[in-house]
């Protein structure tokens, strides 16, 4: 009887989560199924080429370039974003006017995309503001997003604009922390740094897996500033995947297109699986360190505080 | 437990009443049609018939293709009889006793009124203008304008003493002349620029400061004036009945031509002239309760306070639409039936001259149930004219002409590019592409094009042009229908015919004063097809060598530069405004030591002559570049591989390159039809004329004035062996010309190093060229 009742809810609850499925089915599965077929095929002729695709993208100097600098941009920004926001959440949290200033830094998020692009040119433009001011000091300015600083300038321009996000996630994984814990852990003499390294980071392990990955897709986004601003062909040090597939697909380049997409999802995949492991192992760990609190029964144990002068 | 029955029949009719819904939704939308046409609600009855003649089956035609019933009903188009060959049509009316009066002037200038009692199908002169008053010695007819009783009245330009003064006349039903007594203020400084007759009898003279004036014909007095600042000019006045219309650039003002008070603004009519641009001739049949009028859109009624303008007959249908076309006169010969004069050079009659006979047939459909796309990015006068003769033989065809890129809609290249791709690749794109502006290499690799080797008619063409996109496979997917030759021109010190880009760039400041962006692109285009390797990337060295002696050709920049054109020629979209004749003003003036650009025709080989003449021992050949005997392909054709009108698609290609549609010329390029290329450049239309002096530009020390005559054999063998010698299609790629002309024009003003320009263009192409 118990498992012909758990059949039946196991039914309603599949029926619950169809439409979801439908969904993803109809507008993501099969479409990508699409792409991986097509990435075997010829752009239009739909003649079979094997490896062929494959092969030609990973000999395309355009297309390495933009998995370079699109790698690099990666590797620079979110580690610097994650920490500045982490840096900005903590200030914030501990602060009275915490919650006017948050709402401060998610302004960059309201701000049209073409807004921004636009506010860029009159800043970075030979004959722009940054130059202007820098006259003024007596430097000498350069064609910023013709140079080699275009890169720099939008690593800043993502920081900018995904700071109070990052924000406010890392505030919300704050505030999910027990004020307890810490009391307990100043009672047992913890300095603040101690706090903070012992108690507060290893509690925003989980926020860390969510923001790292929500801030690694947003790191795509920065594409449209980047279109805005140089157009098809920027200079090559801001020259990401989303150019070449913008290009591509202008050129009925779908063959291409289809196998760069393919290994970059293939890539993506891999990436957001590491890093679910590496939180699964996190949460796995916490579990043990919980259930060894138990036994010692405080929280300094589990915690790794190690307690002073009292036993 | 029993409310849940009542749940569920609440939950079945709110989801029944959103099908309900959604059906409703998609019933409206797919009858959109019969809501978009809201012209036919009012639309003309005809009378015993009960039909609606109208044009707005372009909407009901698109319920047929949906699977509805198919509108029917739409105006022929055909060429009328005219009493001679005419000179120049003045007006044309149906007078009160049903004849249709003409008047106007035969070929060798003498002026007559022609009668027609039927329709306009047989013609017998009613009178001669008068000698004595309108011979050549005395002047020339400005305007003249019929009435609905016969009588004639002509604004004469007298000329006798060596100035001009506006005159005019009144000649009766039977010819009989006497001046009217009415003069323009402001002198020989002022004349008519439109005339026409109200039904009250009395004439509208519109006059070169603006001012419209209503007079009396008996005595000359001014009955009524209607002034207008510099900020609503007056363009033209039109009569309708007792109402008086008249456009300025912006709207159109009727007036009581009785009282001369403005009636109320009339929103429909000047919606109709927002969307189909300012009107040609007006014409009533009732009286003035309504007027019909001609716009590039086709033919219009409106009831004067009604809410909408029908277009009763679709301009892209039929002439009416075609660039070539401009209408001088309309006759409503009946609510089924119109004359339409016009000067429209693609008839092929000597002076332009034709007139149209529109009749309605009931049995015709509304729309042509085929339906053939044709794509560009950039609008083409020679296209339209071409779809408009294409259409009028193939009355089952609707050609739907789109253009891209203009200035109001302000799409770039790519999103435009991108758009298409998306169309084709989802079953719905073009079915012929013009590929000027276009990755045409990139379509020919990808399959997107079909083969054209069988749809090119048989005939004498520059087969080197015309397999410019010919791959090795002996397939031609894209082939140019035009042209146009980078050329150079200078004394003879300066420049030699077949010069090297070395020899003429060595001479330091050859090229100073020109504008330096004109200048790298239009050496760009004699050069840049010897920049690419066999792996796809630019020579260094071969950048490196134009930069550095363009620059050494152009010398120190002085700021400003020269203005390659003249200040009243009028802007000109792309390439085109590369041409070369906008140069030859500076070099003809002195101001300039050298011109160069590309050769389009149409004029250009006039003027060219006339510059060298001018300098006295000029040059003119093709431009030295670094790649030989350039032409840069124009209205490059191609049928796309998705298209699903292939036959046709191919019958419209074809009609392309066949002799007709190569003779149209409108600007846009030298034909790749010997003949045509010969009748576009031979000035046979002044054969047999008196010589015509042409005086080209404003300025007036950059003047250039030569007689309007046929070219000489020799003139015209030199330009056929440089059309037929040329070999080498120009590197057509937006991307890279862009790059260029931008990093070219900072190294030829100073603001960077050669080298830094050399290292920009290789850097930015090299992403492109990568992809």
């Amino acid at each position: 009887m118990a498992g012909k009742r758990m059949t039946r809810k196991g039914a309603r609850g599949f029926f619950w989560i169809l439409p979801s499925f439908l969904g993803v089915l109809a507008f993501y599965l099969a479409p990508y199924a699409d792409v991986v077929r097509r990435s075997f095929f010829g752009a239009v002729n739909g003649q079979f080429a094997g490896l062929e695709n494959y092969r030609t993208v990973f000999g395309n100097p355009a297309f390495l370039l933009a998995v370079k600098n699109t790698l690099r941009f990666t590797l620079v920004c979110i580690p610097l974003l994650v920490a500045a926001a982490l840096a900005c959440a903590v200030l914030l949290f501990r602060s009275k006017y915490g919650g006017v200033i948050k709402s401060a830094f998610l302004m960059p998020m309201a701000l049209p995309a073409v807004s921004v692009a636009l506010m860029w040119r009159m800043l970075f433009h030979p004959n722009g503001l940054l130059n202007q001011w820098l006259s003024h000091l007596g430097v000498a300015g350069c064609d910023w997003m013709n140079t080699k600083y275009a890169f720099w300038v939008l690593v800043a321009s993502y920081v900018w604009k995904n700071l109070g996000y990052d924000i406010v996630l890392w505030m919300a994984g704050l505030s999910g922390i027990s004020e307890s814990i810490y009391e307990a852990a100043r009672v047992d003499g913890a300095g603040e740094w101690q706090c903070f390294v012992k108690i507060t980071l290893p509690n925003l392990k989980p926020s860390f897996y969510t923001i790292t990955v929500l801030s690694f897709l947003n790191s795509f986004k920065v594409f449209r500033e980047a279109y805005l601003v140089a157009g098809d062909y920027p200079n090559e040090s801001i020259y990401m995947m989303q150019h070449l597939f913008n290009n591509w697909f202008r050129e009925f380049s779908f063959d291409k297109m289809a196998a760069a997409a393919v290994s970059e999802s293939v890539v993506l995949l891999a990436l957001i699986l590491l890093l679910q492991k590496a939180w699964d192992g996190a949460g796995e760990e916490e579990k043990k360190l919980a259930r060894k609190s138990r036994k010692t029964g405080g929280s300094g144990g589990r915690l790794g505080v190690k307690r002073r002068g009292k036993k | 437990m029993k409310r849940l029955p009542l749940r569920k029949i609440a939950a079945l009719l709110l989801a029944a009443a959103l099908a309900a819904g959604s059906a409703a939704g998609c019933g409206a939308g797919s009858g959109g049609g019969a809501e978009g046409t809201e012209s036919g609600a009012e639309g003309t009855e005809n009378g015993a018939e009960g039909q609606k003649v109208g044009a707005d089956g372009t909407e009901n035609g698109r319920d047929a293709a949906d699977g509805g019933e198919q509108a029917m009903g739409r105006f022929m188009e055909e060429e009328a009889a005219l009493p001679c060959e005419m000179g120049e049509i003045y007006d044309i009316r149906k007078l009160d006793d049903g004849t249709v009066r003409l008047i106007g002037s035969d070929g060798n200038g003498a002026k007559s009124a022609w009668d027609s009692a039927d329709g306009g199908a047989s013609w017998e002169k009613a009178y001669d203008f008068p000698e004595e008053l309108f011979g050549k010695d005395q002047g020339y007819v400005g305007y003249a304008a019929l009435s609905a009783d016969g009588r004639a009245a002509c604004a004469f330009n007298d000329t006798a003493d060596g100035k001009l003064h506006a005159v005019f006349y009144l000649l009766d039903a039977g010819g009989k002349a006497g001046r009217i007594p009415f003069e323009l203020p402001g002198g020989s400084e002022n004349m008519a620029l439109g005339i026409c007759f109200l039904g009250n009898g009395q004439l509208c003279v519109k006059d070169a400061e603006g001012a419209v004036y209503q007079v009396d014909v008996s005595d000359g007095s001014v009955k009524q004036k209607h002034e207008f600042d510099s900020s609503q000019e007056s363009l033209a006045c039109y009569a309708a009945g007792e109402k008086l219309l008249i456009q300025t650039g912006s709207e159109v003002l009727v007036y009581d031509a009785g009282s001369g008070e403005q009636l109320g603004k009339e929103e429909a009519l000047q919606k109709a002239m927002s969307e189909s641009g300012r009107f040609y001739a007006v014409d009533s049949i009732d009286g003035g309760e309504s007027a019909y009028f001609l716009s590039k859109g086709g033919l219009y009624h409106y009831a004067f306070g009604g809410s909408v303008a029908e277009q009763l007959a679709d301009g892209s249908l039929n002439s009416l639409g075609s660039p070539s076309c401009y209408p001088i006169s309309l006759v409503m010969l009946g609510e089924r039936e119109f004359l339409v004069a016009a000067n429209d050079s693609s008839f092929g009659t000597a002076t332009g001259v034709v007139l149209l006979r529109y009749t309605y047939s009931a049995d015709t459909p509304a729309k042509p149930d085929k339906e053939l796309r044709v794509y560009s990015l950039y609008e083409s006068k020679e296209m339209r004219q071409a779809i408009t003769h294409f259409q009028k033989d193939r009355a089952d065809v609707y050609v739907n002409y789109e253009t891209a890129l203009s200035e109001e809609n302000g799409v770039t290249l790519s999103d435009a590019l991108k758009t298409l791709t998306t169309e084709i690749m989802a079953g719905k794109g073009p079915d012929v592409l013009i590929l000027d502006g276009m990755p045409v290499q990139s379509y020919i690799e990808k399959g997107i094009l079909e083969d054209l080797s069988g749809l090119i008619p048989e005939g004498d063409y520059f087969d080197r042009i015309l397999s410019a996109y010919q791959g090795e496979d002996g397939k031609i997917c894209a082939a140019p229908a035009r042209f146009s030759i980078p050329m150079a021109q200078a004394a003879s010190g300066t420049y030699a015919e077949g010069e090297s880009f070395l020899e003429f760039t060595a001479q330091a400041g050859v090229l100073s004063g020109l504008d330096p962006r004109e200048t790298v692109e239009k050496f760009w285009y004699g050069s840049g097809a010897s920049w690419k390797k066999e792996d796809g990337t630019l020579d260094e060295a071969k950048v490196r060598e134009f930069l550095e002696n363009l620059k050494n050709a152009y010398g120190e920049y002085e700021g400003g530069g020269e203005e390659s054109g003249n200040e009243a020629e009028e802007e000109e979209a792309g390439d085109r405004a590369l041409r070369i004749s906008r140069g030859g003003y500076s070099l003809a003036s002195g101001k300039a030591k050298a011109n160069a650009g590309l050769f389009y025709g149409d004029g250009d080989y006039d003027f060219l002559l006339a510059v060298n003449q001018m300098i006295g021992d000029g040059q003119l050949g093709l431009i030295p570049g670094q790649a030989e005997r350039v032409f840069v392909p124009l209205m490059v054709l191609g049928i796309s591989s998705q298209s699903a009108q292939k036959e046709i698609a191919g019958q419209f290609v074809s009609y392309m390159f066949s002799k007709e549609a190569q003779g149209f010329s409108q600007g846009g390029g030298l034909p790749v039809e010997k003949e045509a290329f010969r009748d576009s450049n031979d000035g046979h239309e002044y054969g047999g004329l008196e010589e015509l002096v042409m005086v080209s530009g404003v300025d007036e020390d950059a003047r250039v004035s030569y007689a309007m005559r046929p070219r000489t054999e020799e003139e015209m063998k030199w330009l056929t062996d440089l059309a037929e010698s040329l070999e080498t299609p120009a590197l057509c790629d937006g991307v890279i010309q862009d790059v260029v002309a931008e990093e070219g024009e900072k190294a030829l003003k100073g603001e960077c190093s050669v080298d830094e320009a050399v290292n920009a263009i290789l850097q930015k192409t090299s992403l492109y060229l990568a992809e």
